[in-house]
């Protein structure tokens, strides 16, 4: 076919409008490095998330509750879970784990050991031991065993060590002391009272509460309980990705609340996404453009030779053959033109992640797959277009 | 390749055809493939619409032309661009060169149009020789005389495979000794592939050995 497409390239002009079809592949190219940046972005920011090597964790705790307003006060009934809204949370598609937070419904009085005249009015709480950031063989309690295992929140300790004691001349207490104390733990109902020992076992980051095990919990709400059972109104979720909008817009529908620190990542997130779209949806647009000034200049070439397409007809050239001449004009540039954002997506991409890398943010330095996929699926969307714009006028001729 | 006129008759012309007898219109005729025809036809009488039937480039007629067994429109694009590049070839009585290209490349054209060469160049040379158009082959279509081009439309003709070819008045620019050449030409190349032809022309002439006369 070669020489036939030489005597073609003099018979079929495409110089005509070179200047607009040259300003079409401009814009193409950069509608495509729009496009494949927004690709990029997401993915880049997926990393940052998800990449184990951004994160010691991937999944995250956490501990909701109903938010208390002015109206609800004095109604703790206000502030319970019901069951329907309990399976709510449950099946909701980011909870990976579900546990309840169960409340003592009884008194708890904690003394010090000895003369160190230190005594307080406690509560305890219960959740199940998969949702435990603290790992210890004596965190187990059976029926019949005096002594309780407890574990407290480190904000607890903190408060103490840095805010209560030195502004009442206390000494401060390292974590290994706290542990050694044997406590004293009354346990009461307005019937009975009994002691126990207790004995920290570990300090929670995760859950501020005071926690003892689940088996322990259950059996005490039994024995000195005297009210009838009372229902939940702290839940504790897993969830691979506190971040996740989805479960921010959730909490504030149903007006829960949770740790707000660890959803502040989500409004970056969700910043970052709409603009990640905005660049996305306009580099849509400008291809669409781009289609349109090709799709017009094939019109335009075809217009201004089609007498001597006609000829060329006449004298037996096939559609198909001039079809293929015709791209075979114009789908070279845009493959340069894919290749050439690709470049530069990859310069883009290097350099990012150089200066993320001194941020310890740690991204590939090289363009994702999804990116190639997309420059792919554009190129295809070009060919695709051109060859119905082709085919239609070449048809008509 | 065999062709059949079934009742042709060209709108156009139609009132005034029936007014006369033709040999062609309105009738039942079948050129056998590898026979030499001539259609012998005065002004007007419809001698470029016939062809233009024949090659499928007008269709404003009533009846029937059927290209081996099958009538024109049922071909697709396709098929029939295959033919006009393997089975069918034609000299246009305006003869229809592209102005922007050589004389050369407007032979070369169809001698590669179906993908590679049908002739070698030595013998787009010796035909050139033989019709006495050698020294014009780098010209461009547009400094032609209409005796050049017509005898480079012949040249262009003849540079691809056919069955048969059509010929509207393929000597009328031509002297008496240039006409003998392209008519000793054509008929070589027709003998060559055990092909036929269908010429128009307005009077007798005795350039070929004809197989049938038909008058239009």
């Amino acid at each position: 076919m070669r020489p036939f497409f030489d005597l073609l390239k003099k018979i079929i002009q495409t110089g005509v409008g070179k200047t607009r079809f040259l300003m079409a592949a401009v814009g193409l190219g950069i509608a495509m490095l729009l496009i494949l940046i927004a690709i990029q972005a997401h993915t880049n920011f997926s990393q940052l998330l998800y990449s184990s090597k951004n994160q010691n964790e991937t999944a995250d705790f956490l501990v909701i509750n109903k938010t208390i307003t002015n109206a609800m006060m004095g109604q703790s009934a206000k502030s319970i879970f019901t069951p329907e809204e309990i399976a709510n949370i449950r099946k909701q598609p980011f909870v990976q784990a579900f546990g309840v937070v169960t409340s003592s419904q009884y008194k708890v009085v904690i003394q010090a050991p000895g003369d160190l005249h230190f005594a307080t009015d406690m509560f305890f709480e219960a959740v199940p031991d998969s949702f435990l950031d603290v790992k210890n063989e004596d965190w187990k309690w059976n029926e019949g065993d005096r002594t309780i295992p407890i574990i407290l929140p480190n904000d607890f300790l903190n408060l103490y060590n840095f805010g209560f004691s030195l502004s009442q001349d206390l000494p401060q207490i390292s974590q290994e002391t706290v542990k050694a104390l044997p406590l004293q733990v009354n346990i009461s109902n307005n019937q009975v009272s009994d002691q126990y020992m207790g004995h920290v076992v570990g300090f929670s980051d995760r859950i501020s509460s005071f926690l003892v095990p689940a088996s322990f919990m259950a059996w005490a709400n039994q024995k000195y309980s005297t009210a009838t059972a009372v229902g939940t109104s702290r839940v504790i979720i897993k969830t691979p990705d506190p971040s996740n909008p989805t479960l921010v817009k959730f909490l504030e529908d149903n007006g829960y609340t949770t740790n707000q620190d660890k959803l502040k990542f989500s409004k970056t997130r969700m910043i970052v996404q709409t603009i990640v779209s905005v660049v996305g949806f306009f580099g849509l647009i400008l291809l669409c453009f781009a289609l349109l000034v090709f799709s017009m200049f094939i019109q335009l070439v075809i217009a201004s030779c089609k007498r001597e397409i006609q000829l060329l007809v006449i004298l037996g050239t096939a559609p198909q053959q001039l079809q293929r001449y015709l791209l075979k004009q114009f789908v070279p540039l845009y493959i340069v033109v894919g290749l050439l954002s690709l470049l530069l997506l990859a310069a883009l991409q290097y350099w990012t992640a150089a200066i993320l890398a001194a941020h310890q943010m740690l991204i590939s330095p090289w363009p994702g797959v999804l990116v190639f996929a997309g420059m792919a699926v554009v190129l295809a969307l070009v060919y695709v277009v051109n060859w119905l714009t082709v085919k239609k006028y070449v048809n008509n001729i | 390749m065999q062709i059949q006129l079934n009742h042709l008759m060209p709108i156009p012309l139609q009132d005034k055809l029936r007014q006369r007898s033709s040999d062609i219109w309105n009738r039942e005729v079948t050129f056998q493939q590898g026979s030499f025809v001539k259609i012998k036809a005065p002004s007007g009488t419809g001698k470029t619409t016939l062809i233009h039937y024949l090659y499928h480039i007008r269709y404003d007629y009533t009846g029937q032309v059927a290209v081996n067994g099958q009538p024109w429109p049922s071909y697709s694009k396709n098929d029939i661009a295959r033919m006009r590049q393997q089975e069918v070839s034609v000299i246009f009585q305006d003869l229809r060169l592209f102005e922007q290209l050589t004389a050369r490349e407007n032979i070369i054209l169809k001698n590669v149009m179906q993908g590679k060469p049908y002739y070698p160049p030595e013998k787009i040379a010796d035909m050139a020789a033989r019709l006495n158009v050698s020294h014009i082959l780098e010209q461009s279509g547009k400094t032609l005389s209409y005796g050049e081009r017509q005898r480079i439309a012949i040249i262009r003709a003849l540079v691809q495979p056919f069955q048969c070819l059509l010929m509207d008045e393929p000597f009328s620019h031509l002297d008496e000794e240039n006409t003998q050449r392209a008519a000793a030409l054509i008929a070589e190349e027709c003998k060559a592939r055990n092909a036929g032809f269908i010429l128009t022309d307005l009077d007798n002439d005795q350039h070929f050995a004809y197989d049938v006369h038909y008058h239009l």
